[in-house]
């Protein structure tokens, strides 16, 4: 079987190296780049399947490599970035990279992402988005515009069912509050994060046993929402 | 040079609309106040008491010396119109008039500037609390850090140095060691990134966006769950949507210090309760674990930083230190505050308040 590749951009040597090490003994073939300038070359001469990019580069800033590359590819982009930048993580989610980790990562949790992506990239390149989700209880059928927990159909409002059925679409994969709301309101509501936050509470209260302690639906603190992957 | 002298000029001719209303209402006020007296009194000697009140009034509340100096000119001006002989009719030939002007002048420049004076004391004793505290904290800091490096280092160094003489056992207790000494470090780290965050956005204050309280509680419970899968953690929140102005990743670092601090530091515990809750107008968050409590003597001392800086405290206990001065210099930012106390039935409870939304 061909070894999936990964390109990972990433200027500190000793993190660069231990990358390289988790990703290579789990299978996976790894380009290294140290530069966003090094990083562009690799990624027309080899079309790695992912790249794995620090967003603190020293010459491009990775904000700019993600529009650069998204002029001419849809590789998927996994963006590594420190706990309090949120708002970069936010502005590369929407440029186009498809997912972040927050340093100080544990490996499980890199190559969970790592998997995640690959997956939707594959999905997208076979051109079908699951129209069905399905995690433990939940159901979320898009041809027939349902929901249901436990068997049981679930009453969601419009807006609910269009956020819950986005959600379930892109399953695994964070979602930034002005992508959702987007989706949902238009692009005129961008920025009123209110209605989603209250549209969400609604949300947990019909689909989580508890809200405190989710199974479905995952914040995240500063940039957006993630369900659980599908299990189809 | 140059800047310092455009900075005095500025606090000299500082100008802003609500001070020009402020000192123009307070004159006009004075004015009215002197034609109707006027009525009972035609002898008009409050007059110029009352103006010297209404310059003393301006110097006080305006900033810089600008608006005390118009005032008192413009004061001794409408005494000369309005209530001295000949009325309505300047007359600059009165006896003792130059006197008036000059007694005008002294109150509005003194006043102003035992005003400005008092108001930059006050800062600079901020400025140096915020200075101690810093120092406190760094002088903590960089002692603690120098424990875990030096066991990392000698780690490393046993294993590059003597691989062969070292059995597995050995090798991966002694890499435990080291995950659990930077493991230590980053959380360390993360609070003093947190508080230069603090720092960053300046003056005490914190960018606040209104925000879910129990997506908060939600994913600080979630990441506790990741890294201590083997503590029975509950949390609850209430049925009605919290929605609280803060700076949510601050806030998550709170909850996560609380909640570490209990893994750490409450000796014998093994449950942890968090509970988001309201009450008048404030949110309440609540960490309860069921450990042996804190030690009494060190409960006033907790938030102070006076635990991180006391020399006596070894090096876990000053950690947790500078973890709840962390923690409350956020929750301060926020307009909330923090406390602790013992449950009676043993284990240990620390809160905090946010004031709520308001409609």
């Amino acid at each position: 079987m061909n070894k999936q590749h990964i390109l990972v951009v990433e200027d500190e040597k000793n993190i660069r190296s231990f990358l390289k090490t988790v990703l290579t003994s789990n299978g996976y073939a790894v380009l290294t780049a140290e530069t966003g300038e090094e990083a562009v070359t690799l990624l027309s001469s080899h079309c790695p399947d992912l790249v794995l990019l620090d967003l603190g580069l020293p010459d491009t800033d990775g904000q700019v490599f993600i529009q650069a590359v998204r002029r001419w590819s849809r590789v998927p982009i996994v963006v590594v970035s420190a706990r309090t930048h949120e708002r970069d993580k936010v502005l590369a989610l929407d440029r186009g990279a498809d997912d972040y980790i927050t340093k100080p990562f544990g490996t499980p949790e890199l190559l969970a992402r790592v998997r995640t992506a690959l997956r939707h990239a594959e999905q997208r390149a076979a051109g079908s988005t699951p129209s069905r989700y399905r995690c433990q209880g939940l159901q979320v059928d898009c041809d027939k515009r349902q929901v249901l927990l436990d068997g049981v159909p679930v009453h969601l409002t419009q807006n609910e069912y269009k956020i819950v059925s986005l959600l379930a679409r892109y399953a695994g994969k964070v979602l930034t509050y002005d992508q959702i709301i987007q989706h949902v309101w238009g692009p005129n509501a961008a920025g009123d994060n209110r209605i989603l936050r209250v549209n969400m509470a609604n949300i947990r209260r019909k689909l989580e046993g508890s809200p405190a302690q989710p199974k479905y639906l995952f914040t995240e603190i500063g940039v957006g929402y993630r369900m659980a992957e599908s299990e189809l | 040079m140059g800047s310092g002298f455009k900075e005095r000029l500025h606090r000299l001719f500082y100008f802003s609309l609500s001070d020009t209303l402020v000192s123009l209402g307070i004159l006009l006020a004075v004015s009215a106040l002197c034609l109707l007296l006027q009525r009972f009194d035609r002898q008009n000697n409050f007059v110029s008491m009352l103006f010297v009140l209404a310059v003393f009034l301006i110097a006080r509340i305006t900033h810089g010396y600008f608006y005390g100096i118009a005032a008192s000119l413009i004061s001794v001006l409408t005494v000369n119109f309005l209530f001295t002989y000949p009325y309505f009719r300047f007359n600059f030939t009165l006896a003792g008039y130059p006197i008036a002007i000059v007694t005008m002048l002294v109150v509005s420049i003194t006043t102003s500037a035992l005003t400005t004076q008092a108001k930059r004391s006050a800062q600079a004793r901020l400025e140096a609390d915020r200075e101690k505290t810093r120092s406190n904290l760094l002088r903590a800091v960089s002692h603690d850090l120098r424990t875990p490096l030096t066991s990392i280092l000698g780690v490393s160094s046993a294993l590059l140095e003597h691989d062969a003489s070292i059995s597995r056992e050995e090798r991966l207790a002694l890499l435990r060691d080291v995950h659990d000494d930077a493991s230590w470090l980053i959380r360390m780290v993360e609070n003093l990134l947190t508080v230069t965050r603090m720092d960053r956005s300046g003056e005490e204050a914190v960018v606040k966006t209104a925000e879910a309280g129990e997506e908060i509680l939600q994913s600080a419970a979630e990441k506790f769950r990741k890294r201590f899968p083997a503590w029975n953690l509950t949390v609850s929140v209430p049925q009605a949507l919290l929605m609280i102005p803060m700076d949510a990743i601050l806030i998550e670092q709170v909850l996560m210090n609380l909640m570490e601090n209990a893994v750490f530091h409450a000796s014998g515990a093994d449950c942890l309760t968090v509970q988001l809750a309201s009450s008048n107008r404030f949110a309440v968050f609540t960490v309860e674990d069921n450990g042996a409590g804190f030690d009494p003597a060190l409960l006033p001392k907790l938030f102070t930083g006076g635990l991180a800086a006391s020399a006596a405290a070894d090096d876990r206990r000053r950690h947790m230190g500078i973890g709840l001065t962390v923690c409350s210099a956020i929750v301060r930012a926020h307009g909330g505050a923090m406390g602790a106390e013992n449950l009676p039935g043993g284990g240990a409870r620390v809160y905090f308040t946010l004031p709520l939304e308001e409609d």
